[in-house]
């Protein structure tokens, strides 16, 4: 079962995700759940579960002052105590079984439990790892021992810390009931639309056409200017062209440009030459643009625009390229 | 091909998948509703084409140069239809009496920590009860257990002859199931840090027993309706708390003593080992609340308790011996396999046919048995 999954190696890097490999010899991953989400998670569980019992009550008493049940009663009160038995030992199990490995509280945070060779859980994984939670929320803390005298002291704080250690500990963040059934807890992110920045700045297109044919855009290169696209609308203009100038200035003498294009509009040129640009496609028009060349032997040539008219509209403190949906991160 | 081109093309195809995953998502089955080539069987062979196009897709996202949102896009859609394509059965009824009635008793049979568990519960409980039982010997152990207070309000409830009625036995039956088998389960789920598991164990083999013990002295008042009252359901109940305590253990020794395995192999088959147990545990748990709800506190007479209580013990020793022996000796090869080195060992004829692997294997000995074989066959 594990072996289907690829072994730890020290070269793995240091993230949150979770490679599985299917039998299709394709690995895709999963982003692992830590603490944070599970907490609240399991804290909507509870309350969830506390309503459920309370709503019996108070539909119960509601039921008993309307119409006379007193020969029911008894009934009434086993049934509460087998409903009480159920919801605090098979909430979990029942709604993971049927709900796709998720509960009411992690449908709510976004996460959802699955086998560790990314498969749905079955009813058996969900009730050992379901029965198994009250040795991971040990040691109970009661408030009696930190000197809370006028608590009762049947009330105990799960102080979680096995489970949190575990978490800690193991590759795939399980806890101890994780580790019995073999699940693991996964981010279920759900939005599913397409993330592919456009460009649609006239000037972008203009310049990738200035790129020399023989440069081939290295792979590494490829996901270096996707990521910079993708994230480059969370930074400052002035951050922009501090990250971007890194990449671009050994380009610029390279592809033998003036020294005042802007790297920003440089890297999305390279992007587009990248990603998005056909072959066969027309220039669009240039406008006012029109004639206008960012190379270094062109910088005396007489166009509309001087260099310091052009960098000031081609600055990007009002990006007029858009990215058409938002990045993922 | 650019990417962007590309990706127009396959998006297509990434819709109709994710239009797919969404319908079986929430129906459990392909699109009833949508185009024809969504419903039915037609509809799971185009999700299976979409998605092994789909994983295609993934790996060749990153010779295609794709952006690594779009990667992480197509994680995200290949796992979701990998959950659809490969569902886990959810529970299965019918396997679970197979569980309780050929897994559970063979699984008690093997165990050791069953034996263990048995050991620490009813040998604490069985001292202990000697031990409250005997005043003179030991004088104040009784009180020292559990206490005087809780002796003394054990004493008070059995004053009085049982006489319970319907109303009241109703609902003792269901604070019993979520008392009593909630103890046994949390049992069962400390058994994996080992330690609170036989605390849990031997605090109750204890208080218990000498609760037992102290109950069956003459001069204590109400001995009678104790012993009246705890007859019917004490073998179910004992013997449940043993058996949780019994699969928590085996869920515990599993995180220690991997066998060859990696740890957490070893934890995830040891987990596999120990539900039969404690699903066996909670059944007699659920059989322990009806008869202490119902029969325990019922005024009958004693001798119908006590043939209750044996019936009990017999039935519970019927599962684990009989349904619990291992099966696999019983088989017919092995009684065949038996008769045949019986044979050839007591004899002490220096077969020369017994060398030949073929003449002693009792597979071998079909309908098309040679001579030989069957002439050592027919001297048994």
């Amino acid at each position: 079962m594990s072996s289907s999954s690829p072994p730890a190696t020290s070269n793995e890097p240091l993230d949150t995700t979770i490679a599985v490999v299917t039998p299709e010899n394709i690995a895709f991953k999963y982003q692992l759940a830590g603490p944070f989400r599970r907490l609240p998670a399991y804290l909507i569980d509870v309350a969830v579960r506390w309503i459920v019992m309370i709503l019996f009550i108070v539909v119960m008493m509601f039921t008993g002052s309307m119409v006379d049940i007193r020969f029911m009663s008894p009934f009434i009160v086993a049934a509460g105590f087998i409903l009480n038995f159920v919801v605090s030992w098979f909430y979990g199990t029942l709604f993971e079984t049927y709900f796709n490995g998720r509960t009411i509280g992690k449908w709510a945070t976004g996460i959802r439990v699955i086998d560790v060779d990314g498969r749905p859980i079955d009813g058996k994984r969900a009730l050992i790892r379901n029965l198994l939670r009250v040795a991971d929320l040990a040691p109970m803390a009661a408030p009696s021992t930190f000197g809370a005298d006028d608590v009762p002291p049947m009330l105990f704080i799960p102080t979680a810390m096995i489970g949190l250690t575990t978490i800690l500990f193991t590759r795939r963040m399980q806890r101890l009931g994780d580790l019995a059934a073999g699940t693991m807890v996964i981010v279920d992110e759900r939005g599913w639309q397409l993330p592919v920045a456009k460009v649609d700045d006239p000037r972008v297109p203009a310049l990738a056409s200035f790129i020399p044919g023989d440069y081939r855009i290295s792979r590494s290169m490829a996901r270096t200017l996707a990521i910079y696209t993708e994230r480059r609308h969370f930074l400052t203009p002035a951050r922009r062209r501090e990250v971007a100038k890194h990449l671009t200035n050994p380009l610029l003498d390279r592809f033998e440009f003036r020294r005042d294009v802007d790297p920003d509009l440089l890297m999305y040129a390279l992007y587009y030459q990248a990603f998005l640009a056909e072959p066969s496609a027309e220039l669009p028009d240039m406008g006012p643009l029109a004639g206008y060349s960012p190379l270094a032997k062109d910088a005396n040539k007489p166009t509309g625009f001087t260099p310091t008219n052009e960098t000031t509209n081609i600055d990007p403190t009002t990006p007029s390229t858009t990215v058409a949906a938002e990045p993922q991160i | 091909m650019k990417v962007a081109s590309l990706l127009d093309r396959r998006r297509a195809q990434w819709n109709e998948l994710e239009r797919l995953c969404g319908a079986m998502e929430n129906r459990g089955r392909t699109d009833g509703s949508g185009p024809p080539e969504h419903r039915g069987a037609r509809g799971i062979a185009r999700f299976s084409s979409l998605y092994r196009s789909a994983c295609a897709d993934l790996a060749l996202a990153d010779a295609y140069q794709l952006p690594p949102a779009t990667v992480a896009y197509l994680h995200q859609l290949v796992a979701r239809a990998h959950n659809q394509l490969y569902r886990a059965k959810k529970f299965n009824p019918s396997s679970w009496v197979d569980v309780v009635f050929r897994e559970a008793p063979q699984q008690i049979f093997a165990d050791p920590c069953v034996r263990v568990a048995t050991l620490i519960f009813f040998g604490l409980f069985s001292l202990s009860m000697y031990l409250g039982y005997n005043e003179t010997m030991f004088p104040g152990f009784a009180s020292a257990m559990v206490g005087s207070e809780q002796l003394d309000a054990v004493e008070e409830m059995y004053e009085e002859p049982l006489s319970g009625s319907l109303d009241h036995y109703v609902q003792m039956a269901g604070f019993y199931i979520n008392h009593n088998t909630g103890i046994g389960l949390k049992c069962f789920a400390y058994g994996i840090l080992i330690l609170p598991c036989v605390f849990i164990l031997a605090y109750n083999a204890i208080s218990l027993g000498t609760i037992f013990g102290y109950m069956a002295r003459e001069d204590v008042t109400g001995s009678d309706n104790f012993f009246h009252f705890v007859t019917a359901h004490g073998p179910f109940e004992l013997t449940a708390i043993a058996l949780s305590a019994a699969a928590g253990l085996r869920l515990g020794i599993g995180l220690f003593r991997t066998g060859g395995l990696t740890r957490s192999d070893s934890i995830r088959l040891s987990a596999q080992k120990a539900i039969p147990i404690m699903a066996a545990s909670v059944v007699l748990f659920v059989l322990a609340a009806f008869t202490e709800g119902f029969l325990s506190p019922s005024p009958a007479p004693y001798l119908f308790k006590a043939g209750w209580a044996i019936m009990s013990s017999g039935m519970i020793s019927f599962y684990f011996v009989v349904l619990g022996f291992p099966s696999q000796t019983r088989s017919v090869g092995y009684f065949s396999k038996q008769t045949i080195d019986w044979d050839s060992d007591t004899e002490g004829v220096p077969d020369p046919l017994a060398t030949d692997p073929l003449a002693t294997d009792p597979l071998a000995t079909g309908p098309l048995a040679t001579g030989p074989t069957k002439g050592v066959i027919d001297a048994t």
